[in-house]
């Protein structure tokens, strides 16, 4: 392109994935409005605004510890307070089940842009996931809080919670891309991932520990992909510890597999999706 | 001679639908067990050529279904073909039902900066472009205005003013012209004038024959997917009557 020119030539092929990560750099401007939209939208909705994003999880949190510290008492391994336990529990399942909602709502949501206008469908996909993300670490601040309030404090690997969030958001940006191009073909797939939501959320240990679970069940909470993430996060938001390799690993090889698989199928999809949008 | 600002070489759009479509993924699921699941081919395209040089106007006539829609989606790059070729040099401003992209949440500057970037532009560039849009729309005093609240003549207008705020190679009309009262008319047409006098050229769908008439050089009939004429506007416009 001498000119400089943007030229679309419908015959060029261009490899996949890597095509759809340079869309996204791209097209990061565009994506900073739509996560920006997102929040701000949501925030002007509400009455209570920004703060009903952190009482949302606290009320979860108050009411299952209404239940389960006084109803069932669990022994925790680490002996760590229940509250902490739950609240972060809650905090990264939310971001997840939220997430992955949000990312596979995204594409339908937003077929009034995507028939008329060129961009490239990823970016709405990822925009409401990043969105999900700001959420999460807005969730964070009470949680910090209470760790104070307690008495509990709060260890310096807290810096080292942004790896496994950007982990997770890979993760939720590849389920949501397929979710999103399942939506786009039937309009209950999204209610169906809500059911599959409810069922992982109990296979994760958010209000549970592990050790309750017989022998025989437990390979089913160890494969849920959530599980090493909300090991990590527990590890290094109040318990100051790094978690050991291979759960960085498994984090690292579920967040990657994901999100190949979720960009490589949508856009494979593409073309035949937005005929039907 | 310049390079066309589009090319298009027999294109054709077809795609395949589910004969019983259900949307409910649950149903489809039980239909693809019993093997109850018939495709139809549907052929929205076919073996459609054209090109547009800088500074022309090409109009679009058919009937409804015959592929207009489809046929712009495909220049616009919102759909890719699944035949033949199509090569656009140059930017783009489709004005194809405008204020696609606002949001009722969002006040009228966050929409038109949100807007402009879904259409290619630098959100910096529209932040700064924002108060000299709402003012070529009259809708100053508005822009910190949720969009909720605006009339639809207001959100055509705004969807306008952000979407002809650029000096594009390629603008793309569909059936916009009758935006806003009289003035705004008056003033939308002027400035797609002005665009085509810089050298935009323009693809223009309207049932409107007259509106064809007077603003395309060359028509392309579209019937049933096919190009049935491609040729001077008013021939093909004369032939496009006769055969109605």
């Amino acid at each position: 392109m001498a000119s400089g020119l943007p030229v679309y030539d419908s015959a060029a092929r261009r490899p996949p994935l890597l095509t759809e990560f340079s869309n996204l750099r791209e097209h990061r401007g565009l994506l900073r409005l739509l996560v920006v939209r997102d929040l701000t939208v949501r925030y002007k909705r509400s009455a209570l605004g920004i703060w009903w994003t952190m009482l949302n999880p606290l009320l979860t949190t108050a009411v299952m510890f209404a239940v389960f510290s006084q109803v069932f008492r669990f022994e925790l391994p680490e002996g760590e307070p229940f509250v902490l336990y739950l609240l972060s529990g809650v905090v990264v399942a939310g971001f997840f089940a939220q997430g992955v909602i949000a990312a596979g709502s995204s594409i339908v949501n937003s077929a009034g842009i995507l028939t008329k206008v060129y961009v490239p469908p990823e970016v709405f996909a990822l925009a409401a996931a990043t969105a999900a993300g700001a959420n999460f670490a807005i969730n964070l601040v009470p949680l910090l809080v209470i760790q104070l309030v307690i008495g509990w404090g709060i260890p310096w690997t807290v810096v080292l919670v942004p790896l496994p969030a950007l982990l997770l958001l890979a993760l939720v940006t590849g389920v949501g891309l397929l979710v999103a191009a399942g939506a786009v073909y039937f309009y209950d797939v999204l209610d169906l991932t809500g059911v599959l939501l409810t069922l992982l959320g109990y296979l994760t240990p958010t209000f549970y520990p592990v050790t309750i679970v017989p022998d025989r069940f437990r390979p089913f909470i160890e494969a849920n992909p959530l599980y090493g993430f909300l090991l990590a996060f527990r590890s290094l938001v109040y318990l100051g510890r790094v978690p050991p390799w291979y759960v960085w690993v498994s984090m690292g090889v579920t967040a990657a597999a994901a999100l190949l698989v979720g960009a490589w199928a949508f856009s494979r999809s593409w073309r035949r999706l937005v005929v039907l949008l | 001679m310049t390079a066309p600002v589009v090319q298009a070489d027999a294109l054709a759009l077809e795609y395949r639908l589910a004969r019983q479509r259900t949307g409910s993924a649950k149903e489809f699921a039980i239909r693809l067990l019993r093997r109850q699941v018939t495709y139809e081919r549907l052929r929205a395209l076919d073996g459609v050529s054209f090109r547009v040089d800088p500074g022309e106007v090409l109009g679009v006539v058919g009937h409804n279904g015959a592929g207009k829609s489809t046929l712009l989606k495909i220049v616009a790059r919102v759909l890719p073909p699944t035949g033949g070729r199509i090569v656009v040099r140059g930017t783009v401003a489709p004005m194809i039902e405008l204020g696609a992209g606002f949001n009722a949440e969002l006040t009228g500057r966050e929409n038109v900066v949100l807007y402009g970037t879904l259409l290619g532009r630098a959100p910096a560039d529209m932040r700064r472009r924002a108060a000299a849009i709402a003012e070529w729309a009259g809708l100053v005093d508005f822009l910190d205005v949720p969009v909720r609240s605006y009339s639809t003549g207001m959100l055509a207008r705004l969807g306008f003013a952000v979407a002809t705020d650029v000096r594009p190679d390629l603008l793309i009309v569909d059936e916009v012209l009758s935006v806003g009262d009289q003035e705004f008319q008056a003033r939308s047409s002027a400035r797609i004038a002005e665009m085509m006098a810089a050298g935009a050229a323009v693809v223009l769908v309207s049932h409107d024959l007259d509106t064809v008439g007077t603003l395309a050089h060359r028509v392309l009939w579209l019937d049933h997917g096919r190009a049935k004429q491609l040729g001077p506007a008013a021939a093909v416009l004369a032939a496009y009557r006769g055969a109605a």
